[in-house]
């Protein structure tokens, strides 16, 4: 079926996402929760863009595209809620992420700058080092729900586990065990998927440390 | 992409066969992280804790770096003209005083296919004997045997995609979430989509909790368990006859051998029960689409190659091979195991397993090196070692091996070393081996050098330099290209692409492989002159003669080991997650937090028999050696079973293997040992290094 994107027509298979249909085009949006390697999850919401005839913004990773349909990767109020999105995550850490990983990235993509909404954010806590490879920095986490994905659907494993709930929500290994003492098999799916640095690799915590903010 | 590292290199793990695809980031001349790249076919944005983690041995101390001579007894650092004068030398000298024939070459399955392809050209050329292999000798030499035997070439059938359009699969002797972890969770991703697993193993591994149905033969009995679901395949009118008259020959005499292994006499054999061996059949010949695969549980036994053929039969008779989702699919247990075999690096083949004795190959090898070549056949690993006690082989030149800690009978290895008059080891770290070395070469890890990797899809992939080599180690490349010119024969290449080059140019399956159409995602041999690679073998036609594949009408034997009174409990060798084969590189990482020793695992019933708890040390002898090892109480072992691993030197494993071999490759009968079990007290006391001179 055929899918215009920003004006330009792609031909898409059955099934194929808005997401897909855009990146054909190779056109960017910006993405939080997404990546490839595994299903589509739809939660964050800054992978929005505009629809022909949609009341409002769509997420792009999850939508499902139709034949004729005409998206705007650049739609203003696409982007102001995905801005809005990604600012709002922000408000809750204790530090802006480090250059390389995907938030910061996608939050300078958007030039989400200082978050308005002052508040509480989550406190550092010591990073656990009981792994020799894997660390979580519990603070950094944005309950993408990404890791526990990865650990899911690429690895099979299942050691991971999302907890808490609202501010509060965040994720173990095991039943808060640690990496060292739960299922993990150490593969490190977790720490390649994360956008924060929230699970990283521990040999990589003075890098991180050292990059400028 | 990232700003904390100053450069990237995507390069093909060294470690087991599966074959990832890697992006190495290096800050100031180390390995700082290590990526899966997301457009590895293999991988596809995956890896496990080795490919990831353990590469912080590739600045370890320990890392030679620096030629050493032995002189007087001991082992004093040289420089490199030194060390490949006096290899030159006492090669030259022991070539002339008792032919080419007392030389013997061992070219490594860790290494590149050009590391390997330049030391068979070494050995063949440059020293004019064919005593040349590689450590594929003991572990898939029995996989290659039978799949050129039954239908044409040695490599797996399809790729590893295969596991997500298959129906059901067949997993036999392997066990994939911990020796080869990424392929691992790739078929427990197609099991939690639906696809049917049986695994078939001694031992519950893992992937049996993710299975329709787990079959636990006794050791040395898969050939019954196979010829046990042929049996009922042909019984119950599962046969593909249509596929069967076009495309194979031989299934009569089979037909006839079937009728003894009905499931009652299979469970008779191997100790699966009837019913079992008739749903293992069915789980697999019903659906449209299914794959079979196996590891080294299958290979390294007295008739491993047989039971590679009854695989084969299995497939055959139901015509499940050659389309996408129904596969063989061997796991090769190290990165270039295929490879290694695939460039000749054996002492009966030139490049893609042409005969030494196959007359114009052998003359277009000679054409193209400007030497006359020998015809007959060289020795394999373990007659090398044969050959050494009794004195008619004075020289070997091992690089990338550790043979005194991997292969089997390790007092009979220790003394053919020791036997040797030059003994040349080329390595990254000393070994068990290198002990016993008159010359050790200080070489390159995988991190640090080019050429080419050929994973278990037979997927030719490149391989990078993320760093350079430390102190003064060379590339196994130009190492080997220095002794050949030290020795008189210029191989002429530039680099591994020349050699490369050459390969192709001398090898038709090989004549389309350029590093350039290689690219980020390789190629599947056999690659036509015009790049066009093979990622399904026999879609049309076998590569046997009249393109048909061939029944193998072959009965069980009884395996080389059996228990009796003294040696009660069978003892089955293989590897854990965390660690890779000798445990050179991993045993130099933080792998050893999570697993810092070798257990014995046994069965809570033959525990509490022979009172013995979790963590006891327990004496562990067998007809051959006796070793000392903590034990591990598990369900996950059979009773009347033990399992262990041969990952760390002190705990000398294979003193308890014996002499037992596949009969048609030599493949030591690694997994049928009987031993005796007993508690001795709390510590073990380790066995002194066999070495006996004073080395390091």
């Amino acid at each position: 079926m055929r899918v215009t994107v920003d004006g330009v027509d792609v031909e898409v298979a059955d099934g194929a996402t808005v997401l897909d249909a855009a990146r054909a085009a190779d056109r960017w949006v910006p993405t939080l929760c997404f990546d490839e390697r595994l299903d589509a999850f739809g939660a964050c919401r800054v992978c929005m863009v505009g629809l022909e005839g949609s009341p409002g913004p769509i997420p792009a990773c999850t939508t499902p595209c139709r034949d004729g349909m005409k998206v705007e990767t650049a739609d203003p109020a696409a982007r102001r809620v995905a801005g809005a999105v990604v600012e709002l995550v922000l408000s809750e850490l204790p530090e802006r992420p480090g250059a390389h990983t995907e938030l910061a990235q996608v939050a300078a993509a958007l030039e989400v700058g200082e978050p308005r909404w002052p508040g509480e954010s989550h406190a550092p806590a010591a990073p656990d080092t009981d792994h020799p490879y894997l660390t979580f920095r519990h603070e950094l986490c944005i309950s993408c729900g990404r890791c526990v994905r990865a650990c899911d659907e690429v690895q099979g494993t299942f050691a991971l586990t999302a907890t808490g709930r609202g501010f509060h929500a965040n994720v173990v290994a095991g039943l808060d065990e640690g990496f060292r003492h739960s299922a993990c098999v150490s593969c490190g799916a977790c720490a390649d998927t994360c956008p924060t640095d929230a699970i990283d690799e521990r040999s990589l915590l003075e890098l991180a440390e050292e990059s400028p903010r | 992409m990232n700003d904390r590292f100053d450069s990237h290199a995507t390069t093909t793990c060294g470690y087991c066969g599966v074959g990832c695809r890697l992006e190495a980031h290096t800050l100031d001349g180390r390995i700082r992280s290590i990526s899966p790249a997301a457009d590895g076919p293999a991988n596809e944005g995956h890896t496990c804790l080795k490919g990831r983690f353990a590469h912080q041995f590739s600045r370890n101390r320990e890392r030679l770096t620096t030629p050493l001579i032995r002189e007087h007894g001991s082992l004093r650092p040289a420089t490199w003209d030194e060390a490949i004068g006096r290899i030159a030398g006492d090669l030259t000298r022991i070539k002339r005083d008792n032919g080419p024939d007392a030389i013997a070459g061992l070219a490594s399955s860790r290494a590149t296919n050009e590391d390997c392809y330049a030391m068979q050209r070494l050995m063949r050329a440059a020293i004019g004997t064919n005593n040349i292999d590689n450590c594929s000798r003991v572990c898939h030499s029995p996989t290659s045997f039978a799949l050129r035997k039954s239908l044409g070439l040695s490599g797996a059938t399809g790729s590893f995609s295969d596991f997500d359009h298959a129906d059901a699969t067949l997993l036999i002797g392997a066990n994939p979430t911990e020796g080869h972890p990424v392929v691992g969770a790739r078929i427990k991703q197609a099991t939690l989509r639906g696809m049917k697993l049986v695994t078939i193993d001694p031992r519950r591994i893992e992937l049996a909790d993710h299975a329709v149905l787990h079959l636990a033969p006794r050791p040395g009995t898969n050939a019954a368990v196979m010829l046990g679901i042929a049996h009922v395949i042909e019984r119950d009118g599962l046969v593909d006859r249509a596929f069967v008259e076009r495309r194979a020959e031989g299934f009569e005499p089979l037909v006839e051998l079937l009728a003894g292994y009905d499931p009652d006499s299979v469970e008779e054999i191997t100790g699966v029960p009837a019913a079992d061996v008739e749903r293992a059949a069915h789980v697999y010949a019903e659906p449209p689409n299914a794959c079979i695969s196996w590891g080294l549980g299958v290979t390294e036994h007295k008739y491993g190659s047989e039971v590679a053929q009854l695989i084969c039969n299995v497939a055959l008779m139901t015509g499940k091979i050659g389309r996408p989702g129904s596969a063989l699919l061997p796991l090769r247990g190290q990165n270039n195991v295929q490879g290694s075999s695939d460039m000749g690096a054996l002492p009966d083949t030139y490049t893609a397993y042409r005969s030494v004795g196959d007359e114009q190959v052998a003359r277009s090898f000679e054409a193209a090196w400007g030497v006359s070549l020998p015809r007959e056949q060289g020795y394999t690993i373990p007659q090398m070692f044969d050959a050494a006690v009794a004195g008619n082989l004075k020289a070997m030149y091992i690089f990338g091996e550790d043979v005194a800690q991997t292969d089997p009978d390790t007092a009979h290895v220790v003394r053919a070393l020791e036997s040797l008059e030059l003994l040349v080891c080329q390595d990254i770290f000393e070994t068990e081996t290198t002990r016993y070395a008159d010359v050790i070469l200080p070489a390159s890890s995988f991190l640090e050098k080019s050429g080419t990797f050929t994973n278990a899809e037979r997927r030719i992939q490149l391989v990078a330099p993320a760093i350079d080599p430390p102190g003064e180690a060379r590339t196994d490349f130009e190492i080997i290209a220095a002794v050949s010119r030290a020795l008189g024969h210029e191989l002429g290449w530039q680099g591994p692409e020349d050699a490369m080059r050459e390969i192709a140019a001398l090898t038709p399956h090989f004549a389309g492989v350029t590093y350039e159409r290689l690219g980020r995602t390789g190629l599947q041999w056999p690659v036509a002159a015009d790049g066009t690679d093979a990622p399904i073998l026999y879609e049309e036609r076998f590569e046997r003669p009249g393109g048909r594949a061939r029944f193998a009408a072959l009965p069980y034997k009884a395996p080389g080991d059996a228990a009796d009174d003294e040696f009660p409990l069978i003892l089955v060798t293989g590897r854990r997650l965390q660690h890779y084969n000798a445990g050179t590189m991993t045993r130099r990482t933080g792998n050893v937090e999570l697993s810092d020793r070798d257990v014995l695992e046994i069965h809570p019933d033959d525990a509490a028999r022979l009172w013995i708890e979790d963590g006891d040390v327990v004496s562990l002898r067998s007809r051959r050696g006796r070793i000392e090892i903590g034990a591990q109480v598990t369900e996950r072992i059979e009773p009347g079973h033990v399992f262990t691993t041969f990952h760390f030197p002190e705990t000398k494993t294979n003193l308890l293997v014996g002499a037992s071999r596949d009969v048609n490759t030599s493949c030591p009968e690694y997994k049928v040992i009987a031993v005796d079990v007993r508690p001795i007290g709390e510590r073990p006391s380790r066995l002194p290094a066999l070495a006996g001179s004073g080395a390091a």
